[in-house]
């Protein structure tokens, strides 16, 4: 159980990084053995991609705050007065000065190959998870398959959404096992807007949507689609419209029409302008 | 060294040259719906080319609840971050002029000056879209509004 | 009392100590745990008789309701006080008696008296009961002496002497050092140095800073917190403030399990007093610190347990835990340092300052120092709440104070550190407890559970119990431990009922090595250290279970069948009377017999048998006996 030194050093040796002349305001670490230089504050995650090293994710999205959920992007970090490798993951762990990173180290290849192998045996009939499992080696599970298989990985990115755009209209409810998205109570949430974002960014599809001239469903909920003042065309629900209307400073004009109808009057703007001299 | 994309309205003469080169170096197709540069014809031989005037204060950047958007140093345009936008559409309705596009799949398109190079500028016949720098092209405090300089 | 000063206060606790010094007391538990017995009745007749005879001022005698005494396997439990007498198993119907016999007569009631079973002696004084004997009561030093709900009693006692002296002239760094001298470390499962923690919080920068108190006992089998809580809200009280003074916070929070009623009840009217005091506030004995303190009453999960979900629980978001790679000192609740202590922790660091970093650092091992609290729960005779120096043996923790296996039966296991910790062999009973050495031996110190195990335990089920546990608490957040925890039950339950195969063990092993490096928190982290102690320790149970589909200790139910030995039987019915699934018939004095369809191998039979007379056999081997030839 008492982690040995030569665990360490079977993994790729790093070189040493050199204390670098850098500017301040930059860390200098070494990703793969490679020297790599990041603005303090950067994610692993983020340095080595700068770097053109790929790390996988699945939780991971630039524009929410990391989640180190998946566990996918682990990766082993050390320092020369560490004995034995930590494995971090990649997306919440910050750049620090002298650190030695190993993206693809043995027990970090295992891992990540365990991690899918238990998502596979969650979702076996979801073909985004089987084709990220086939491409680190893994065709069936060995683990028992989920007796109520299902295409959501509990990522949380349509949750995490949710609330960073402000309808905050699903969360992740239970514990465990039992943990899955859904609205308050499992009733159709009074908080969804119906603009589908939450669909959008699922990896695996998982959020069942229909759009139709007349409605959006989703969650339950039917959505009456606002038509273009001007041609009649749908493209918002009328929720959306009222939400972002209350919450910005975009003219509820702006909201109700539709590009091209807005493109046709920018147009006629111009047109009379340019006229008038 | 600032350069400005300056349309003259008086010399576009709805030709559409300017929407296959656009989309035509952002896809394969070439189809016209795919251009973020959209010429609003008036009539067959006139039209008001419309694309992403690049706002200094731009409601599409402020609105994006994602951070999706924002200044491009090099080419001084509004860039959209692929890997940031969840497809809300916020921008598109946000923009007051039309001029963010939603495509197929709930993705959204823009004028993003192709980096620095705008594409469809050689591809004018009349000259009706240039890429000049700011000195030549400005004539006036709003950087934004067509001038009417004559046709020599 | 409202003292305006460190000298004031001072005087006031000597006053009040003195006052009290020479009046008999009897002292009735009212821990949980006895008050479940009916001690809150024991306690009201108690003070009805004394009322009525008139002892009180004839005696200058003072009843009181007090925390848990320890002995919970006694309870309900009553001290007399000077003499420092223990009456056990105090029913309704002896409360009379005690009054006028010991009372007032002085004479003691042997019935009520601890039988020491090695020998049959009553023993008639607490200092004399083993139990008692080997311990050395330091965070628990007030439970079971004060009313925990009467300031003056736990000022008298102590109370807050230490913060008197932190206050009266030492600065922050002087505690700071104090606390490291002591070489105090986190009673709550990790052993982290507690002057460490708290040298990271009074650097980090920022003037806003927090103290708070991890109050959410979840470790099946543990109760030392509660106890804490319940019976010396104080202790955690001064702690805390102490723990302010040297780290620069002015609020703090205790984040008390929901399920713990009393101790939010005691707590709070703790809270109520000291503010009242003005030992909570501003300018705390006319020092010019002013800190308060407030209770958050917990999320319902046991992960909330876990640091930085108790955090997310307090900022009254979901209790889900975080990537700790910043630690919370630098950014915690509220992103603010924040330094986060267990009950028992903080119950130590008044009398740290008391009596002096040297009288701890004095007792325990070279590197944990100190004493610790356990809750003694199993298959033990003694069962209870014990606090002993580190580095007193497992052998003299189970035998010694414990008083042995129940029913004499051998000895098999004691576990210790809750469901992050591991099940440790009779080949390690001479181990110290220290927090190194039990992690050396593949357990852990955890937060205090120690759970004795015999013969009758099969360790294959054990760790499948923790499992299933920890199974229903995971937060669900990180893939390796929801859906790891999920697989290895169904794969424990594979073992236990018998299809279970080599290569089983093999998924088990490296499915435990991936929850251990990749989980989020320590809750998956830890979560296969039960199944690879057991492991380690019971190989050749999990093997038996693999190879011949046998459980040795007879518990799996799928595995093992109960016959009756007809020669050794003699008809006294036990079993029959045991039996839960009437499966067994025979007449009184005759030889009774097993029905194999209507049993359902609970075992209750063979735990009732006095005379060996039912045996247990793997179910294989019943099976092809019974095939026709």
């Amino acid at each position: 159980m008492i982690p040995t030194p030569q665990a360490a050093s079977r993994e790729p040796r790093a070189e040493a990084v050199r204390a670098a002349p850098t500017s301040p305001g930059t860390v200098v670490l070494c990703i793969d053995g490679r020297t790599v230089r990041a603005r303090p504050g950067t994610s692993l995650l983020e340095a080595a991609g700068a770097a053109g090293i790929e790390i996988p994710t699945l939780c991971h999205h630039e524009g929410l705050e990391p989640y180190g959920g998946c566990r996918l992007c682990v990766v082993d970090v050390s320092r020369e007065a560490w004995g034995e490798p930590r494995m971090v993951t990649a997306c919440l762990y910050p750049a620090e000065e002298g650190l030695s990173v190993f993206t693809a180290s043995e027990r970090v290849l295992a891992v990540r190959r365990e991690i899918l192998e238990l998502l596979l045996a969650r979702c076996p009939e979801s073909p985004p998870i089987r084709r990220l499992a086939r491409e680190h080696g893994i065709v069936e599970s060995g683990y028992r398959r989920n007796p109520e298989p299902t295409d959501c990985i509990l990522c949380g990115l349509c949750t995490r959404l949710c609330d960073q755009l402000g309808p905050a209209a699903i969360s992740l409810v239970g514990r465990g096992i039992g943990r899955e998205v859904a609205p308050p109570f499992h009733e159709p949430p009074p908080d969804c807007i119906g603009c589908l974002a939450c669909a959008a960014i699922c990896p695996t599809g998982h959020i069942r949507f229909s759009v139709s001239d007349s409605g959006t469903t989703i969650w339950g909920r039917t959505f009456a689609r606002l038509r273009c003042p001007t041609c009649g065309r749908s493209h918002l629900t009328a929720a959306e419209v009222d939400f972002w209307a209350a919450r910005t400073q975009v003219a509820r004009a702006d909201l109700e029409r539709c590009d091209a109808c807005k493109r046709a009057v920018t147009a006629e703007t111009i047109a009379r302008l340019t006229a008038a001299g | 060294m600032e350069q400005i994309f300056r349309v003259s309205v008086e010399r576009c003469i709805a030709c559409g040259k300017c929407e296959l080169a656009c989309a035509f170096s952002h896809g394969r197709d070439g189809l016209p719906a795919a251009s973020r540069i959209r010429v609003v014809r008036q009539g067959s031989e006139r039209g008001i080319p419309l694309t992403c005037l690049q706002c200094h204060d731009a409601a599409c950047v402020a609105i994006c609840p994602m951070l999706a958007l924002s200044r491009d140093p090099q080419s001084g345009a509004v860039r959209l971050s692929e890997t940031r936008c969840v497809r809300c559409g916020l921008c598109v309705a946000a923009c007051p002029f039309g001029n963010m596009l939603p495509e197929k799949g709930g993705r959204v398109a823009k004028c993003d000056l192709c980096g620095g190079t705008p594409r469809c500028v050689p591809f004018c016949p009349t000259a009706a879209l240039e890429f000049l720098p700011a000195e030549l092209a400005l004539r006036g405090p709003d950087a934004c509004r067509p001038q009417d300089t004559p046709l020599t | 009392m409202r003292p305006a000063s460190v000298a004031e206060f001072k005087a006031i606790a000597a006053a009040t100590r003195q006052a009290r010094e020479s009046r008999r007391e009897v002292r009735i538990c009212c821990g949980t745990g006895c008050l479940a017995n009916g001690a809150a009745g024991v306690a009201e007749a108690f003070a009805a008789e004394l009322t009525a005879r008139g002892l009180r001022t004839a005696l200058n005698l003072h009843d009181k309701r007090t925390g848990c005494h320890g002995f919970c396997d006694r309870g309900p439990l009553v001290a007399i006080e000077p003499e420092g007498i223990l009456y056990t198993r105090v029913k309704v119907a002896d409360v009379a008696a005690i009054c006028e016999q010991t009372l007032a007569r002085g004479e003691i009631l042997e019935p009520l008296l601890y039988r020491d079973p090695a020998g049959g002696r009553r023993i008639a004084y607490t200092r004399e009961i083993p139990f008692y004997a080997g311990q050395r009561r330091v965070a628990l030093r007030n439970i079971g002496r004060i009313d925990p709900t009467d300031l003056d009693d736990a000022v008298a006692h102590g109370a807050y002497a230490g913060l008197a002296r932190a206050l009266g002239g030492m600065s922050a760094e002087a505690v700071l050092d104090e606390i490291e001298r002591a070489g105090l470390r986190g009673r709550g499962g990790a052993g982290f140095s507690t002057a460490r923690k708290w040298r990271a919080a009074r650097a980090a920068a920022g003037t806003r800073k927090y103290v708070l108190c991890n109050g959410d006992e979840g470790d099946p089998g543990a109760f030392k917190d509660r106890s804490l809580m319940e019976g010396d809200p104080h202790a955690v009280i001064e702690g805390m403030i102490v723990g302010a003074y040297a780290v620069g916070a002015r609020e703090g929070v205790i984040y008390v399990r929901d399920e713990y009623p009393l101790a939010v009840v005691h707590l709070t009217r703790a809270l109520e007093a000291a503010r009242a005091a003005g030992l909570l506030g501003e300018n705390i004995l006319g020092s010019g610190f002013a800190f308060d303190l407030r209770i958050s009453r917990g999320g319902g999960a046991f992960v909330c347990g876990e640091s930085s979900a108790l955090m997310r629980s307090l900022e009254g978001k979901v209790g889900e835990p975080r990537a700790k790679y910043v630690h919370a000192t630098a950014r915690g609740l509220f992103e603010l340092p924040t330094v986060l202590n267990n009950v028992e922790t903080w119950a130590h660091v008044g009398a740290i300052l008391a009596d002096g970093a040297d009288v701890f650092a004095a007792l325990g091992t070279a590197r944990s120092r100190g004493t610790k609290a356990f809750s003694l729960v199993g298959k033990v005779k003694n069962t209870g709440l014990v606090e002993l120096p580190m580095g007193t043996t497992l052998r003299e923790i189970v035998f010694g104070i414990g008083g042995g296996i129940l029913g004499d039966r051998p000895f098999k296991a004691v576990q210790t550190g809750g469901p992050s910790g591991g099940c440790l062999p009779a080949a390690c009973l001479d181990l110290p407890v220290d927090y190194e050495r039990l992690a050396e031996a593949g357990s852990m110190m955890g937060s205090g559970g120690m759970i004795v195990m015999d013969d009758r335990t099969c360790m294959v089920d054990v760790a499948r119990y923790f499992l299933r546990f920890l199974a229903e608490e995971s937060c669900g957040k990180c893939v390796p431990c929801r859906e790891g925890l999920q697989q290895m039950l169904r794969l424990f339950d594979d073992l236990t009922a018998g299809v279970g195969t080599s290569a089983t063990l093999g998924r088990i092993e490296a499915l435990g090595r991936t929850m251990r490096l990749a989980s989020l928190c320590e809750l998956g982290r830890t979560a296969a250290n039960p199944v690879l102690s057991t492991l380690r320790y019971f190989r050749d149970e999990y093997l038996a279970h693999i190879e011949r589909r046998a459980c040795p200790a007879g518990i799996c139910r799928a595995l093992t069948v109960y016959e009756i030995a007809a020669e050794r039987c003699n008809g006294c019915q036990a079993c029959l009377r045991a039996c839960p699934a009437e499966a067994v018939t025979g007449a009184r004095k005759g030889v009774h017999t097993i029905d194999p369809q209507r049993c359902i191998a609970c075992g209750a039979c063979y735990d009732a048998c006095p005379s060996q007379a039912v045996r247990f056999r793997p179910r294989t081997e019943a099976l092809t006996e019974r095939r026709p030839a």
